[in-house]
């Protein structure tokens, strides 16, 4: 009798919360093999990729009893951009994953310099002058590389308490161009191969409750980052440097970081809640100053003198964000919320003797700021599907730094939506930024009587949307939107004095008999920007006559480009035989319009105002064609076969007839290296793919 | 004896068929109560959906509260009842998880078992709630891909963000369409404090991450640096080198001005190929950052140090 009860439980149980049985192990393994073909600058093909001749492998394996699960991928095994997923853990117990993956950054490969040593601490060139024959230069490759190692682990069993520990190694290694000036100022320029080898690592811990109505969590995350290379020595070719002087480049100081961070959340009444996040974070650098720098090579090393010859930098930073979002009636959402943030440098201010310099003595300044935001958004449900949203917000900055200390800003937006009919959605809106800077009216230094920087100063930004997309079926839709933004900086003298921008975009998407899928892009934006500058020799203020040596001036930076793809998926045998074809451009045309303000001054020998502009800055066009035939030899096996075409064609006036050397003394001079030089290039890629899925 | 024990086994036989069956009966009757049909009911005719189902999260009987120890397909879309005893039609009050329900309802249904989450506990603040994008805009159900998301990304994100992606593919960009990186890693998809729904606080905070090199802090600050990486950069996507909003000497020259070289015009003749017999180190290659290279900041000596150039 208790056996049949005993039984009668199993039987009766089981149908309830059986777990239906699935394959425990499935996974899939593909080979690709490629044929590669490229003329011109293979690092600009290859910046963040590692194509070229060669068997690709990509591996993913899982493993799942419904009790424990795994899963393994892995991708590009072996090359540049390598990367390795292990995932798993215990269905609503725990879970864990382990990572490594590559991320490679070609910059110019067979780059040039006079100096032996690309790539470690100290460079240097055998003979003064240095040799200008480039042929005689050693030769080496731009480029650097990520590794990134990573773990974690998440408690899920202990709910409604939860904690997720994760740890990371980021490591970077490579030479990258950095610049110096010779002498300073009016000296030659200096592109010098410098090393990167350094090390981020980090942890992340986070602890919490979580179950309805409340959330609370407290984090904490440390970054510690080293640099091999606190330096950069180098022979100076700037004069006469036969004496082998040395001089110095400071490269980023080691330093570690850490952040405490207490959020939660609490769900109130009225369908409402209250969020908060507090957080208070810290970052510290240790360095040796150094006493001395190479002004006049030929005449050594020009001793300083410092209030300590270590600096220790610490920055405190925190944060405040309180929020309460409501739903207290069906038609109205309500926001509120109030962020306060702050940055405190406490690092150390270090003084400075240096007899050639006016003043002799002098300090760095510590940079200090204080942000408080508040404000609120309303949405109303409207009748016939309309909904409005509504937001305010207003934030004060106050910096402590010379040009501009504070900034008042009020923000207003207001966006209408309409989804009256199922297959169709559309808004409109529009944003007004209006920013306010504090400036003194009369500065000795004359930087806050005319100068605005940009980041700062007054402005009236007005940005226009609109939305449209329309879907009247499951298998065809098709978006389109554009945007308008205008600003202008009313106080600014001299600077940035407004610009202007447009984007329009399309896409479309269609299905056609769930055999043929064509699918197109369209991106067009167009940007300018205004700026209204002064060369001067002392005579700063803009409203005097101009001279042939104090005059102003005035550039429009015009940036535009567009874009299209289309494509077309065609599934010739459903399920069995596919064809895929895509091709995209994208083109950008970039100018610079300059106009010198001489009044009856002639400008200066040879030039108009006409052949002073650049037509070519930053001007490229990238197009791509791809063709691929895949087939699913059987439910396991596939093949697919494809060719990917690609050309980027880059044209900009600061590149043209480029010189390695164009002179070797005063502000003509400098000693390049090739860096981002000519990064056209033209490639062919052809590729089988076999794929084997169990 | 034998047969005493023989009878003993055949009675609780029956008495085993005899609960067994009053239990379906049970069962299918309180189903029928409330509304739920049964898996095994949905399976008949959406088969498809039901082995999507199986490859999903939501069908692993060893998570508490899933969809598997509940009303399975019904635990989302609904009691069936209605949709089964009119012969499948629509408008039977079950969710379909498309385009035409409205997302308040979408989110509902999942956030009435994901509420609890760690991964969503500032959905409200989250652009994504705000402008109308439910849970089943990006994740499925049925998938059986990590997180259950519909597609990787960025791929994913850009059916909503095109202007993002116009801007993804421009020349200088983050390894996004390489695949290197996914937006998830600057961005909390499900809402939070930071601006921009950035995994940060601040823009700096975020960046930083990445670019510890950038972190300092150092002896020789520039300001507009320190307070926002965005004064200069644009994170998505430029058509200038080092995603620069602008291209040097111009961006520079947007805020220094006037005196010594900063103010002086450079144009096509302090170019290469330009005739100009001074000034072309600070046109030619890289602008301004053929000498200003610590830009960020730095610990050089002196003046050289102060103005970025050692």
């Amino acid at each position: 009798m208790l056996l049949s009860v005993f039984l009668f439980g199993l039987v009766s149980l089981s149908p309830a919360f059986a777990q239906e049985q699935e394959d425990k192990f499935s996974g899939e393994i593909s080979a690709q093999g490629t044929l590669t073909h490229i003329n011109g600058n293979e690092a600009k093909f290859n910046e963040y990729r590692d194509i070229r001749n060669g068997l690709y492998g990509d591996v993913k394996l899982k493993y799942d009893d419904n009790k424990y699960y795994v899963d393994f991928y892995s991708r590009n095994m072996f090359y540049d951009t390598q990367s390795y997923d292990l995932e798993g853990g215990k269905w609503g117990v725990f879970k864990f994953n382990i990572n490594y993956n590559e991320i490679p950054h070609n910059f110019t490969y067979d780059a040039q310099t006079l100096y032996s040593g690309a790539g470690t601490a100290n460079l240097t060139y055998p003979t003064h002058p240095p040799s200008t024959n480039t042929g005689a230069w050693n030769t080496f490759d731009y480029s650097t590389k990520r590794k990134n190692s990573g773990a974690g682990f998440k408690i899920d069993v202990l709910k409604p308490f939860f904690m997720d520990f994760s740890a990371a190694i980021d490591e970077r290694a490579g030479i990258y161009p950095i610049g110096a000036a010779g002498t300073t100022p009016g000296g030659i320029a200096l592109e010098l191969p410098a090393p990167i080898d350094c090390r981020t690592d980090s942890i992340n811990l986070l602890g919490g409750y979580v179950r309805n109505p409340l959330y609370i969590s407290l984090g904490y995350f440390y970054s510690n980052f080293t640099n091999s290379n606190p330096n950069l020595s180098f022979r100076n070719p700037a004069t006469n440097n036969t004496a082998s002087v040395t001089d110095t480049y400071s490269l980023p100081p080691d330093n570690h970081y850490y952040k405490v961070n207490l959020k939660g959340a609490l769900k109130l009444p009225l369908n409402s809640k209250f969020n908060i996040d507090l957080a208070t974070a810290s970052a510290k650098s240790d360095a040796l100053l150094s006493n001395s720098y190479v002004a006049d090579v030929a005449g050594g090393l020009r001793n300083i003198t410092l209030s300590t010859p270590f600096f220790n930098g610490q920055v405190d930073t925190n944060n405040i964000a309180t929020s309460v979002t409501s739903r207290p009636l069906s038609f109205l959402d309500a926001k509120l919320f109030l962020k306060y943030d702050d940055r405190k440098n406490k690092s150390d201010v270090i003084t400075i003797t240096d007899a050639t310099q006016t003043p002799a003595t002098f300090n760095n300044t510590l940079f200090n700021y204080r942000r408080v935001k508040y404000g609120t958004e309303l949405g109303f449900q409207l009748p016939a599907k309309f909904y409005f949203l509504g937001t305010y917000n207003h934030s004060t900055i106050s910096r402590e730094r010379e040009d501009i200390p504070d900034n008042r800003d009020d923000l207003f937006s207001a966006e209408l939506r309409w989804k009256g009919v199922d297959f169709l959605a559309a808004r409109i809106g529009y944003e007004r930024l209006d920013r306010k800077a504090e400036f003194l009216p009369t500065d000795p230094t004359d930087i806050e009587t005319f100068i605005r920087r940009f980041d700062a100063a007054g402005k009236i930004r007005d940005t226009y949307k609109a939305n449209l997309d329309f879907f009247p079926t499951d298998n065809f839709s098709i978006s389109l939107s554009y945007k308008h933004r205008e600003t202008n900086y009313p106080d600014t003298i001299l600077g940035l004095t407004g610009d202007k921008g447009d984007e329009f975009l399309i896409d479309v998407d269609y299905l056609i008999n769930k055999r043929i899928r064509l699918f197109g892009s369209f991106d067009y934006e167009r940007i300018r920007q205004d700026q209204f500058q002064r060369q001067s020799t002392g005579a700063v203020d803009p409203s005097l006559p101009p001279t042939p040596t104090n005059f102003n001036w005035t550039a429009a930076q015009k940036d535009e480009n567009y874009s299209y793809s289309a494509g077309a998926e065609i599934f010739i045998v459903p399920e069995k035989l596919t064809l895929l074809v895509q091709y995209s451009y994208l083109q950008a045309d970039d100018s610079v319009d300059y106009t010198y303000l001489l009044g009856a001054n002639p400008l200066p020998a040879g030039r108009t105002q006409d052949n002073i502009d650049l037509s070519n800055w930053d001007g490229y066009k990238l197009s791509r064609f791809l063709i691929k035939l895949s087939y699913n030899v059987t439910k396991s096996l596939s093949v697919a076969t494809g060719y990917v075409y690609e050309k980027y064609d880059y044209n900009d006036a600061q590149y043209d007839g480029y010189q390695y050397v164009p002179a070797v003394t005063g502000t003509n001079g400098a000693y390049l290296t090739g860096a981002y030089n000519n990064p056209s290039y033209e490639s062919h890629v052809g590729f089988v793919t076999l794929s084997y899925r169990f | 004896m034998k047969i005493k024990k023989i009878k003993s086994w055949l009675f609780s036989l029956f008495t085993i068929f005899l609960l067994v069956s009053l239990t379906a009966i049970f069962q299918q009757s309180t189903a029928a109560d409330d509304g739920y049909v049964g898996k095994d009911v949905c399976r008949a005719c959406h088969q498809k959906s039901y082995d999507s189902y199986l490859k999903s999260t939501h069908s692993k009987v060893a998570i508490p509260g899933n969809p598997a120890n509940r009303n399975s397909c019904e635990s989302c879309h609904g009691p069936g009842l209605e949709h089964v005893q009119k012969a499948g039609a629509k408008g039977t009050g079950l969710i379909t998880f498309d385009k035409k329900t409205d997302p308040e309802v979408k989110q509902a249904k999942c956030l009435s078992c994901h509420q609890d989450s760690s991964a969503v506990p500032f959905w409200d603040l989250s652009k994504h709630k705000v402008n109308g994008v439910s849970c089943s805009d990006c994740h499925s159900g049925h998938a059986g891909t990590k997180n259950n998301l519909k597609m990787a990304e960025p791929a994913l994100c850009f059916t909503c963000h095109a202007s993002i992606r116009a801007q993804a593919n421009k020349q200088s960009h983050h390894p996004l369409k390489e695949g290197l990186m996914k937006c998830t890693q600057c961005h909390d998809q499900h809402g939070g404090s930071g601006p921009k729904m950035v995994k940060a606080d601040t823009v700096n905070e975020l960046c930083f991450k990445c670019h510890a090199e950038k972190r300092g802090p150092f002896m020789w600050e520039h300001p507009p640096v320190a307070e926002n990486c965005l004064t200069c950069h644009v994170p998505h996507g430029s058509n200038h080198g080092k995603l620069l909003s602008s291209k040097p000497p111009l961006l520079c020259q947007s805020c220094h001005d006037a005196t010594q070289h900063p103010g002086t015009i450079y144009t096509r003749f302090e170019t290469s190929p330009g005739t100009a017999v001074s000034g072309k180190n600070r046109m030619i290659a890289r602008g301004c950052l053929n000498c200003h290279t610590n830009i960020h900041g730095g610990n050089g000596p002196s003046v050289r140090g102060q103005r970025f150039v050692r």
